[in-house]
Order: structure tokens, then sequence, then C-alpha cells
């Protein structure tokens, strides 16, 4: 059991709580407080009136397969040369020894979805874990959470251009996604049919993460950084009936009113973005309080390594540059995602029955002066700043 | 004429003067201080307690060389033909209509540097921009800051994979050391008279060899680093160092050779192998024990306009505030050689400031009027 006391809490939800205590055990909260009830015996941090928030929770990453400084023997994200490619799981290709974990760990993100690159139009299953183990499977918390999709510029290259063959424009990337899933309803048609008169039925991976899209089960989260591309992938889930997260959503502060009257959720980032391509060339660093203000709901995203995960939070400051405040930034770094991933039960704000996943911070988070001192992974103390 | 009142003014080398007055004549400080007074006609900005910085300086960028936004169609910092293009000018790939531009006044960058790539040992000559409004380059050119040159995986990279020298970093130093001497020897017969048969890359490298020219050299890993120090002493070449990212491995080497580097940019990991080790320790190191250096965006490699937030970043890990906002002001513009005209307000220096909605260095902080050689080139709309 380990008592955190006289800490300035931001539990997310629920009012801010100042010189308070957390109590836990087994890696769970079990009472938090002005004050709690704690056994004699229990083994106290006295934390001095600092600051303590839940852990971050990063929507979208490629922590673990992206390389980082390993160069092209490390590159796993994008799975060639089928465009389709919805059998791939980022499961497996995660390193959980790469040091974007312990980045991830550095700049506070506790629970992070992975997810395949955006090179196909239909690029895989993601997965959500802890930023912190030695076995990726026992880091897991929820496996699938989504399938990737791509519309926009990346598909369109790489297959288009580089590998000479569909898609080579935006309408080619739509018009096989669309393909994707009609053949997936079939397959779906077929199956269940079998599995009433309770006939063998020949399972085709393939259709298996579009079956369950289809079925709810998971949402179709689609990369779309140019509004053009935001309104064809809401138009693609409205004509399909299933799921839709925005991955990116970098023009969505032209079309806000838009998102928010289809109920969109935007998956947002990478933050402090150098636009280095034309679909993120309107790239502005205001697009988070643009789109919150409209009323659309906000996750904030690293897309590590285009936002290193190191400067989550700086990337939280910045956009409250633009007139959000603390609480609600902070919101789309744990508790927004949290639901998005549908873990609201187990992360993503400090409440009693939860993963004890939080951070400790000697100042306030968005001050330059302020060290985050360390992050605790379900109780545990998983990274300690270092003195340089 | 133009009046800065009721300002903060940090000036860098002066301490802050509270209250203060910054009046400005023929796009220089004509004067500074608390009593200062401000003479009938002149155009006047109420900072209204507001901070009041010099320009932020972007030592290392590749604005509207290598533009934003704008994908292959954009990229013309390197000339990729051959590892040896002293010949070219940064010049004359620069578009200052280019969108990095309107992104770096709204930043409060007030000048830069703009180098060509790193995919040749010889890339270019770079020059010193002011971010004035102007489609025409020679408006905003006030210097040629040196030459830029590249070691490690870049230019071995580049033609190795094709087959083509050099192949490996002894190849880069050779290739380098070949053209250097060359350029001697061409310099030698040119200054006795010989008349040599012209020669566009030997030209371009005569300023270099004569030390009048730096020599601006790409190098991320602690070898490369040494490496560049070598060739420099060994020619007797005035240089600098860019990127520097093992720098904190070689701290002392620097020290002693006394060596100018741009360190940056450090808000991301590697990109590739040579440069995985990018952190703040380097610079948080670099300071603690005196070497002098700046800190760079690479811009667009990490947006320029986020320099200021690696400055504030690197606070956190240790580096004194003021010295933070120096490395990206003054200390960017002496890695330019330009720090007699720019980085501190001071009389006599350049009109390039920015009134600020707080701490520059602040995450929350805008940049709310950016002036450019005395005229105001930004002004943050406030709804």
């Amino acid at each position: 059991m380990l008592l955190i006391k006289n800490a300035k809490i931001y539990p997310v939800v629920g009012d801010m709580i100042e010189r308070g205590q957390i109590l836990i055990d087994n890696g769970k909260i079990v009472a938090i407080g002005q004050t709690v009830d704690a056994p004699a015996e229990v083994e106290v941090l006295d934390l001095e009136g600092k600051i303590v928030t839940p852990g971050l929770i990063d929507i979208h990453t490629h922590v673990g397969i992206w390389g980082d400084g390993e160069g092209a023997d490390s590159m796993d994200g994008n799975e060639k040369p089928d465009a389709i490619n919805p059998k791939v799981n980022a499961l497996d290709s995660t390193n959980p020894h790469q040091r974007s974990f312990e980045g991830a760990r550095e700049g506070g993100i506790t629970t992070m979805q992975i997810v395949p690159g955006s090179g196909n139009p239909i690029g895989g299953l993601g997965f959500a874990c802890k930023s912190y183990g030695n076995i990726i499977d026992e880091m897991v918390i929820k496996n699938p959470t989504g399938l990737k999709g791509a519309l926009g510029e990346n598909p369109k290259n790489l297959h288009g251009n580089v590998l000479k063959h569909a898609p080579a424009t935006r309408m080619g990337t739509a018009g096989l996604i669309r393909e994707y899933f009609e053949e997936a309803k079939a397959y779906m048609a077929k199956k269940e049919a079998a599995e009433k008169e309770g006939k063998d039925f020949d399972i085709n991976m393939k259709y298996e993460p579009g079956v369950m899209v289809l079925r709810k089960e998971i949402p179709f989260r689609i990369h779309a950084h140019r509004h053009d591309d935001i309104v064809t992938a809401v138009r693609l889930c409205q004509e399909l009936d299933i799921d839709c997260s925005v991955e990116h959503c970098t023009d969505g502060h032209k079309i806000a009113d838009f998102l928010a009257k289809n109920n969109v959720l935007a998956c947002v980032g990478p933050g402090l973005s150098n636009s280095g391509k034309v679909e993120t060339a309107d790239f502005t660093d205001a697009n988070p309080a643009i789109l919150h203000k409209a009323g659309v709901k906000v996750c904030l995203m690293t897309d590590h390594p285009f936002l290193n995960t190191r400067h989550f939070m700086t990337y939280g400051a910045v956009s409250a540059r633009y007139g959000i405040s603390f609480e609600d930034v902070l919101k789309m770094m744990t508790i927004n995602p949290a639901e998005a991933l549908g873990l609201e039960d187990r992360v993503g704000s400090l409440e009693v029955g939860k993963d004890a996943d939080f951070l400790i911070y000697d100042g306030h988070p968005f001050s330059y002066k302020t060290k985050l001192e360390a992050t605790y992974i379900e109780g545990k103390q998983v990274w300690e700043r270092p003195v340089y | 004429m133009l009046a800065v009142i009721n300002a903060r003014l940090e000036t860098l080398t002066n301490g802050v003067i509270e209250e203060g007055t910054l009046l400005v004549k023929d796009g220089k400080i004509a004067e500074i201080g608390a009593d200062v007074k401000v003479p009938e006609g002149a155009a006047v900005i109420d900072a209204k307690g507001r901070t009041v910085t010099p320009g932020i300086v972007e030592a290392h960028s590749h604005a509207g060389i290598n533009e934003k936004g704008l994908g292959w169609e954009g990229r013309d910092g390197n000339e990729g033909t051959s590892p040896i293009t002293p010949w070219c000018h940064a010049k004359d790939a620069i578009n200052m209509l280019a969108a990095d531009f309107d992104e770096f006044r709204e930043a409060g960058i007030t000048s830069t540097g703009v180098l060509p790539g790193s995919a040749n040992l010889l890339g270019g000559t770079a020059v010193a921009v002011k971010t004035k409004k102007t489609a025409i380059v020679e408006e905003a050119i006030f210097a040629e800051i040196g030459m830029k040159s590249a070691l490690g995986q870049n230019p071995k990279g580049k033609y190795g994979r094709a087959n083509k020298a050099p192949s490996t970093r002894m190849g880069n130093a050779a290739m380098l050391r070949e053209t250097l001497l060359k350029a001697q020897q061409y310099n030698r017969k040119k200054e006795a008279g010989e008349e040599p048969k012209f020669d566009k890359s030997m030209e371009a490298l005569i300023p270099v060899i004569k030390g009048e020219l730096p020599i601006l050299i790409h190098c991320h890993r602690a070898d490369d680093i040494v490496t560049s120090i070598r060739i420099c002493n060994e020619f007797n070449l005035k240089y600098t160092l860019e990127h520097v990212t093992e720098g904190y491995l070689i701290v002392d080497h620097l020290l002693k050779n006394d060596s100018l580097c741009a360190v940056g940019p450090t808000m991301f990991y590697g990109s590739k192998v040579e440069n995985k080790e990018r952190d703040f320790r380097t610079p948080v190191a670099l300071s603690k024990a005196g070497v002098r250096f700046c800190f760079t965006t690479d811009h667009a490699v990490v947006a320029g306009r986020h320099l200021r937030t690696t400055a504030g970043i690197a606070v956190s890990w240790g580096m004194d505030r003021d010295e933070a906002l120096k490395a990206i002001t003054l200390y960017s513009a002496r890695h330019m050689g330009q720090d007699h005209r720019l980085g501190s307000l001071e009389v006599g220096k350049d009109a390039d400031f920015v009134v600020w909605s707080g701490d520059p260095l602040c995450f929350l902080t805008h940049a709310d009027v950016t002036v450019v050689d005395g005229n105001v080139e930004y002004e943050r709309e406030v709804l």
C-alpha cells in the first residue's frame, strides 16, 4: 500500500484537491480525497505540495514500430505491397525496448494506442498498452482498439507513385475502402448464415477486422489531414454506418462546425508540426482550441515520432495558448482518449477503482520551468527524471 | 521615427529596463532607457508593460529554400547531382514569399541564416536574411554567412547508395580535403597571377581558403564533430559546427578548440542513426561548461516557431533561463558573425525586436508585434 499525501491533485474527473491524498493498493486507487483512511503501517510519499495529474494517454502513436534512430531496419509501420492490409496488427511490430517507450514515460504518457502507419488505405489493427514493461503482451490492455485507415497523399504516393498500382488518386483510395467494406459485408452475411446453420466456415483474415468494424466492435480510425479528406472520412463512415475517428484532423479548423454537427471525434496531431507535407500545409497550433470552442470532442496525439512523445505536455501547453483552460487540455490528454478507446473504466482520471497511473510535477505542468519528476504506472514508479 | 514606450526591455547585454522607452531611427536603435524623451511626430507603440526583447534569430534554417507544405516542389536545398557543389548559392533558391517567413514573423523571428542542405560535402553559400515582407531576396539578405558542408551519413548515404563516392566516412573526409587542397592551389595560382582555368567550385571556395568565410559543417555524431574540427584545423579555416547532437560526449574538446556550435534540432529523437542521441543533455552540458553555442530548429526539420519552445524546454532540463534566451538571440547572431548588429537591444544595433504577451520562453506567450529594421512586419490580431 502506498499513501500519497500533500499533493495538489488534478483528478480530471472531479475538482482539484489542494493538499490531497491518494491511497494505492495492488496498483489501483482505493481512496482519494482531502484525507483518506490509511492503515498505520502504509508507505508514505509526502509530495510537499507538488502537482499530481493522471498519467497521460496518447491516442495515436507509432512508439516501438518506427525505428527511432535505428534506421531502416526498424521501420515496421507500413506493410507493403497490398493497399488493403487489414490482417496485420501493430502488436506484432512493436519493440518495447525501443527508446520511444522510455520517451513516452518521460513525457508522462502511461497509456497509448499504437497504430500502423498511413501508407495503406487500410493499414491494419491498432492496440492499447501501458508504456512500461519487458514483454509487450503483458503491457497490452486492449487489443484491438481500431482498424487503421488512411486518406490523402500517403496511400496514393506509396501505391500510385512508388509501387505503381492502385490507388493513385484520392477517389481511388476511397473507392478501394468502399470495395473492401462491401466485400466484408458479403463475407459477414455468409459467416452469419453458416453460424446459424451450424456449418463449418473458413475464416478469412482479410475480412475479420472489417466485420469487427461493421459490427461497431471497433472504430475505423482514418488518417485525414486536408479538409476534403476529413469530409470524405465522415462520408465513408456514414455511408457504411460504422464508427469513425478522424486521425490528425489538421485542417479541422477550417470545418469545425461541420465536425461538431456530425459529432466527429477529432484526434489532433502531431502537435507543433513542421508542415512537412502538402496535406499539412495549413497546420496551425490553434487547431485544438478552434475545434474545442466549436464543440468538437478532441483528443491530442503525438503520432510519435512525428511529435516526440517526450514533448506531449509541451504540445498541450502550446495548444492552451489559443484559449483553452489547463483542465480542458488535460481532458484531451486523459479522459477523452480513455473514452475514445473504451478504457474509461480503467484509466484517464484519478478515481477509486482505476489504475494508479499518475505523474508528479514540481510546478504547473504548462510552465517551461517545471520538471516532470516521476511517472507511475499501476502504483509503481517507472520513470525518474535524470539530472543533466 | 518609431518609439516603443512603457516597455519592460530585456536588453540581454545591459539588464532589464522597467517602464523603458526604445527609439528607432533609420532602422537602428537610436536610444534606449527609462528616461528617454519621445520626439514629436514619432509613431508610438505602447507596450503597456509588456516585455520587449531583441528579435529571435534562427542561425540555421532552410526557410524558403526547403519550403514547408509544398512537398517535392518546395525542396531546393540540395543540388544533389554531385557531392561537391560549392558553386551553388542559397540566394538563388530562397522564396521570400514562402509560408515559412509568415511563420517566422508570427513567432518573433526577425532574422535567419538560410543554408543549403546536407546531402553534399560542399553544398553552397549560406546567407542571412531579415524576415521582411518582400518578394525580392536582395532586399532581405544582409550577409553571406558561410559555405555549407556536411559530414556523416547524409553525403555517404546519398552517393554511396548509388554506388558513387563518397560511400564511407573516410571517403567523406578525403573528398572534402582533396577539394580544399585544390582550392588552396587554385588560390595560390591566382594570387601569383597565373590565371588558372576558371573553375566555379574553386572560385566559390577562395573566401573559405582565405579564412574570410566560415565553413558551416553538418555533424551530429561525436566522431563526425571531431573530424570536422580536425579538417578545419588542418586547413586553418574559420568554421562553425552545425547540429552537434553528441556534443555532450566531447565537451572539453569543443572548449579547447573554442568551437562555435549550433545545437539542434533538439525536440525530436533521431530520424536516423547519426542523430539518435538527440536530447537536451548537449545544450545543458555545453552551457554549464561555457562552450559557445546557440539553438537551432533546422527549420523545417522542427518548425522554426518552436525555437523558443526548445529554449524553454532546455530550462526545464537545467539551463539558466537568461542563457537560454541568449541562445536564440545574441548567441545565434554571434554564430552567424552578426552580433555586432543583431541579438541585443543596444544603441546602434538593428531595430529588430518583439513585443511579447508574456515571458518569451513561456509556452503560452504570443509574439504580439514583430519589428524588423524598424518596420512593423507582424501584429497579432487580438480578438
